[in-house]
C-alpha cells in the first residue's frame, strides 16, 4: 500500500529513507571521520534520517559502542556543515553501535550477521542496511566473501533490502575492475550496488543536466557544428599529503581522469535521456563512454608530469619525489592531460582536452565549452584583436556556477570589441541549501535512488579508455617535470598549441 | 547605504542601480522580488525573517510600511541597501504615509526585478480580502500568517473563502515537521486507519490544518482536542490494526510510538520565522495539498477549482465602517 500521507505534489515533506542500518567498515578510516560521520550527523540534523536507523561500526578495534561514540561525536563536531546540536547528538547516539572485529574473522562476521536482525527488535530496523566499503580494495573480496557466506547481502533471505557503497578506486585497470564488478555484482546484484563518485553529488553537475536538458537556449548548439572544443579541468593545489603508499600505485590518470574527469565529460556529452530516472541516465552515460576513441597517437595527445619543487600560494612547496615515501626515481605523474574524441555524429571531430593535477596554482574545477569563431567579422582587424572564442563555463568548485564569454563592444569613439564574462553564481546565491556531496549521495544510498552513481558497465568503459594510455606511459621514459604553482609542464602546452589552441585559465 | 528623505519611487530605483554599481555587483542571481508589507513595530522582527530567507533565496527585498493612511500630507522615505544589514542582496525599505500607503503598488512596481517571480509576505493582520491590497493583487505568490490575527480560527476561515491558487499561510508551514513525523510513522503501515486526534492549543490554526490535512489524505474524521501548546502538542492515529502516536516531547523531540514497534525520538525543531518563510520560497507554484488541507480544516470544500487571477479591488479603509487590518497599520 502506499503511504497514504504522501504525494508527489506535496514537496514540503522531506524525502525519508525507509529504517535501515548503515554498517561503516573501515569506520576509522580518513574518509569515515572526515566525511561520513558528518554526512550521517548533517542528515540527521535536517531531520532526514528514518526513525528506526543505526549506525553501526566495524573495525579491528577493541571497543564498546560508547568509544565509537566518542570518536564519531569528535568527528561530527569538527567535520558537520549544519550547527552541532546537543539534542540531535543525543538522539543518534542512542543509534550509534560498534562490533569489533577483522575482515578475516568468520565468527565477527555471524555476530555482524546476527545483529542485523537484533537491530530489527532493539531499533526498529526492519532488517535493512547498506554497507559502507570504506576499506582498502585489497581488502574487498574476503569482506565480501564473508557477507556471501553469511547470507547478509542477500534481499530475499533476509526479508528487506541490502545495498552496498564501494568508494574508487573501482580496480585499477579492465581485469581487475572486471574481476571486482563480477564480484561485486554477484555478492549483491548490480542494482543494490552504489559506486561513489562524489563529484556527481555536487550540486552544480546535477545542474549541468538542468542546464542541458531544461532550455532550449543551449541543446540546439551542443554539437560539432558550434563547438570546437571542449576542456575539462580539474586541479588540485595540494600535494599528495600522507597518501603517498596509494598515489604511488595509482598516479593522476587512475586517480582522477578514470572517474571524474570522465564521468564529467559524459554528462557533457550525453544525448537526452528519456527520464531522469538511474536506468535512462545511466545508459545514456554508458553510450558516451563507449563512444569514446583512445588516443591514436599517444605521444601527440597524451601529456603526463610531475611537480618539482616550486613556490605556491607564497610558500615553498617539495618535489614530488622528495614527499615523503616516494621513490626518489618514481615515475608517477601527478598531472595528465589527454585529447579523446567521441566518435558519434553530435561530437565527431571535437576534441575533449582532459587535464588533472596536484600542486596546480588553485584549486579548482570546471567544464568549458568552446565554439567556433565567427567565419566572417564585420569589423577591421584591429578592432576584433581582443575577441576570444565565446565560452560556455560550468564551474563544478569552487564559487560553482556558469559563465558565458562573449564579445561586447568597449564604450568609447572607436569599435573595439572586447570578451566580456557573464555569470550565474550559484554558490553565492543558494549556498545555505546546498548539502554536501556525500550527505547527499548517502542520502540517495538509503533512499535507493541509483541516478547519481556510475554502473559497472560505465566503470569498465572508462578503462578501456585509460588503459592503453597507462600502457604507452610505462613502456616510455620519465613524465615531464612541472615546477609546483604553475599550470602543468609544457607538453600541454604544446599539445594544444600543435591543433591552434591554448588552455583557458581556469 | 542610501537614505532617502521625502522622496519619490524614481528616485528609489536610481539609488538602487546606484548602490549596485559602487558595490560591483550584477543582479543576474535575481531570482525573485520578495515585498514584505509590516507595520513599523514590527519592522525589525521582519527585517530579520526576511535576511534568513533572503540568505536562501537570492532575491531583491521591498518592505513597504504603511503609515496612517489617514494622514493630510503624502511622502515616501526610502532606505536602500546592498549587502548589509538584510542579507546579501538588494534591499529598499519603503516607508510610505498618508493616501501614498494605498497606492503603494506605485512605488513597488518599478522596483520588481525583471521577469521574475514576485511573493508578497503579510507580517501581521492578514488582509481581509487579497484584493484589496495591490501588493497582494501584483504577487505570484502570496504568504499571510493567520496566528497574527485577532481571531486566528476566524481568518482562517477567511483564507479559504478568499483563496486563490498560490496563496498560503504560515500556520501551514508550522505544520510540516509535523507532517513529517506523520508520513514517516505511516511509511511502516498497509492497514486502513480509522480515526484520528490532533491536540494542541486551542484556536490555532496550525492544529486546524494538520486535522484537515489528516482527514483529506486519510478519509476519516479527525477530532481536535485541547491541550498542551503553543502549537501542535500531539497526534494520534487510530489504525485497524494498532495505534501511532507523536508526541511533543521536551523543546525539540517528539516521541514516536507505534504499536508492535520500540519507541522513538525524533527531531522537532521549533523554527524561526525566517525559515517558515524560507520553505515558502522553495515552492512557487501554487501548493494543492495546502488548497485541500484548508478546505477541509475549514469546511470550504473543494478550493482547487478557484481562479488563480485576482483583480484588485478599490478599498478606502479610511472611509469604510469596514476597515481592512492590513491597509490601516499605524
Amino acid at each position: 500500500m502506499t503511504n497514504p500521507l504522501r504525494s508527489p505534489g506535496d514537496r514540503r515533506l522531506p524525502r525519508v529513507p525507509e529504517p535501515c542500518a548503515l554498517v561503516v567498515f573501515g569506520v576509522t578510516g580518513d574518509l569515515a571521520r572526515k566525511k561520513l560521520i558528518p554526512a550521517v550527523y548533517d542528515l540527521a540534523n535536517r531531520g532526514l534520517l528514518p526513525a528506526g536507523f543505526v549506525l553501526l561500526g566495524f573495525a579491528r578495534r577493541d571497543w564498546e559502542d560508547g568509544d565509537f561514540e566518542q570518536l564519531a561525536r569528535k568527528a561530527a563536531q569538527s567535520g558537520a556543515r549544519t550547527e552541532f546540536r546537543a539534542s540531535t547528538w543525543e538522539r543518534l547516539s542512542e543509534a550509534i553501535k560498534f562490533l569489533p572485529g577483522s575482515f578475516d574473522d568468520a565468527d565477527a562476521f555471524d555476530r555482524l550477521a546476527a545483529t542485523l536482525i537484533e537491530l530489527d527488535a532493539s531499533h526498529g530496523t526492519q532488517g535493512n542496511a547498506a554497507f559502507y566499503l570504506s576499506i582498502p580494495p585489497a581488502a574487498f573480496p574476503t569482506v565480501l566473501k564473508q557477507m556471501q557466506r553469511t547470507g547478509m547481502a542477500d534481499n530475499a533471505s533476509c526479508h528487506a533490502w541490502r545495498r552496498v557503497v564501494v568508494e574508487k578506486p573501482f580496480g585499477h585497470d579492465l581485469p581487475s575492475s572486471r574481476a571486482l564488478n563480477d564480484l561485486v555484482d554477484d555478492v549483491f546484484t548490480a542494482q543494490d550496488v552504489f559506486r561513489i563518485d562524489h563529484y556527481l553529488g555536487k550540486e552544480t553537475v546535477q545542474n549541468l543536466l538542468a542546464l542541458r536538458f531544461a532550455n532550449t537556449l543551449f541543446e540546439p548548439i551542443w554539437n560539432s557544428h558550434h563547438v570546437d572544443s571542449v576542456q575539462i579541468t580539474m586541479a588540485e593545489d595540494v600535494g599528495i599529503g600522507t597518501r603517498a603508499a596509494f598515489y604511488e600505485q595509482t598516479g593522476a590518470a587512475r586517480d582522477v581522469l578514470q572517474n571524474h574527469l570522465l564521468q564529467l565529460l559524459a554528462l557533457t556529452a550525453m544525448e537526452e535521456p528519456v527520464g531522469f530516472d538511474a536506468e535512462s541516465l545511466r545508459t545514456e552515460k554508458r553510450k558516451v563512454l563507449g563512444a569514446l576513441k583512445p588516443p591514436t597517437d599517444f605521444a601527440a595527445h597524451t601529456v603526463r608530469g610531475q611537480y618539482d619543487q616550486g613556490w605556491l600560494a607564497g610558500q615553498r612547496v617539495t618535489s614530488y619525489r622528495a614527499e615523503e615515501g616516494v621513490a626518489a626515481d618514481s615515475r608517477t605523474e601527478t598531472y595528465a592531460a589527454v585529447r579523446l574524441e567521441v566518435e558519434t555524429r553530435r561530437w565527431a571531430g571535437v576534441p575533449f582536452y582532459l587535464r588533472t593535477g596536484k600542486r596546480l596554482p588553485r584549486r579548482v574545477t570546471e567544464i568549458a565549452v568552446l565554439f567556433y569563431r565567427a567565419p566572417v567579422l564585420p569589423f577591421a582587424k584591429t578592432d576584433t584583436e581582443e575577441l576570444g572564442a565565446n565560452q560556455l563555463v560550468v564551474r563544478v568548485q569552487p564559487d560553482e556556477g556558469v559563465t558565458l564569454r562573449f564579445g561586447s563592444k568597449v564604450p568609447g569613439t572607436t569599435m573595439e570589441v572586447r570578451d566580456v564574462s557573464m555569470d550565474f553564481q550559484y554558490g553565492e546565491a543558494f549556498t545555505e541549501a546546498s548539502p554536501e556531496a556525500y550527505e547527499r549521495l548517502l542520502l540517495d544510498v538509503l533512499l535507493g535512488d541509483a541516478s547519481l552513481f556510475p554502473r559497472n558497465e560505465e566503470v569498465e568503459q572508462s578503462w578501456r579508455v585509460i588503459d592503453p594510455i597507462e600502457q604507452f606511459w610505462a613502456e616510455g621514459g620519465e613524465p615531464e617535470t612541472y615546477r609546483a604553482g604553475e599550470w602543468g609542464p609544457k607538453g600541454a602546452e604544446e599539445m594544444l598549441a600543435r591543433d591552434g589552441r591554448t588552455w583557458r585559465r581556469p | 547605504m542610501t537614505t532617502l528623505w521625502d522622496t519619490t519611487g524614481t528616485a528609489v530605483v536610481k539609488a538602487l542601480a546606484a548602490e549596485r554599481r559602487a558595490q560591483g555587483s550584477i543582479s543576474s542571481g535575481l531570482a525573485l522580488t520578495l515585498v514584505v508589507v509590516a507595520a513599523e513595530g514590527q519592522v525589525v522582527e521582519a527585517e530579520q525573517a526576511a535576511t534568513r530567507a533572503a540568505a536562501e533565496h537570492p532575491c531583491r527585498l521591498l518592505l513597504v510600511v504603511r503609515r496612517r493612511p489617514d494622514a493630510p500630507e503624502s511622502r515616501l522615505d526610502a532606505e536602500v541597501l546592498i549587502g548589509g544589514r538584510l542579507g546579501p542582496g538588494e534591499a529598499a525599505v519603503l516607508r510610505m504615509y498618508g493616501r501614498l500607503a494605498l497606492h503603494a503598488e506605485s512605488v513597488v512596481l518599478p522596483l520588481l526585478g525583471p521577469d521574475a517571480p514576485v511573493v508578497t509576505w503579510w507580517f501581521g493582520e492578514p488582509p481581509h480580502l487579497i484584493a484589496h491590497d495591490p501588493l497582494g493583487v501584483l504577487a505570484d505568490r502570496r504568504v499571510t500568517d493567520c496566528s497574527l490575527a485577532v481571531d486566528p480560527l476566524a481568518a482562517l476561515g477567511q483564507r479559504a473563502a478568499d483563496y486563490a491558487p498560490g496563496d498560503t499561510d504560515l500556520s501551514w508551514a508550522r505544520t510540516t515537521a509535523w507532517r513529517a513525523l506523520c508520513a514517516a510513522a505511516f511509511d511502516s503501515v498497509s492497514v486502513p486507519a480509522r480515526a484520528a486526534t490532533v491536540t494542541g492549543a486551542a484556536g490555532d490554526p496550525a492544529r486546524a490544518l494538520v486535522a484537515g490535512w489528516l482527514a483529506a489524505c486519510l478519509g476519516i474524521e479527525v477530532a481536535l482536542a485541547d491541550g498542551g501548546g503553543p502549537g501542535i502538542g500531539a497526534v494520534s492515529i487510530e489504525l485497524e490494526d494498532g495505534e501511532i502516536g507523536i508526541t511533543q516531547a521536551g523543546r525539540a523531540t517528539a516521541l514516536l510510538t507505534s504499536t508492535g514497534q520500540p519507541d522513538r525520538t525524533m527531531p522537532l525543531e521549533p523554527r524561526a520565522l525566517g525559515d517558515l518563510l524560507a520553505e515558502e520560497l522553495r515552492r512557487l507554484d501554487a501548493d494543492e495539498t495546502y488548497a485541500r488541507a484548508l478546505g477541509r480544516a475549514t469546511g470550504s470544500g473543494d478550493l482547487s477549482g478557484r481562479s488563480d487571477t485576482r483583480t484588485h479591488v478599490w478599498h478606502d479603509p479610511t472611509g469604510s465602517t469596514d476597515p481592512d487590518p492590513a491597509l490601516t497599520t499605524t
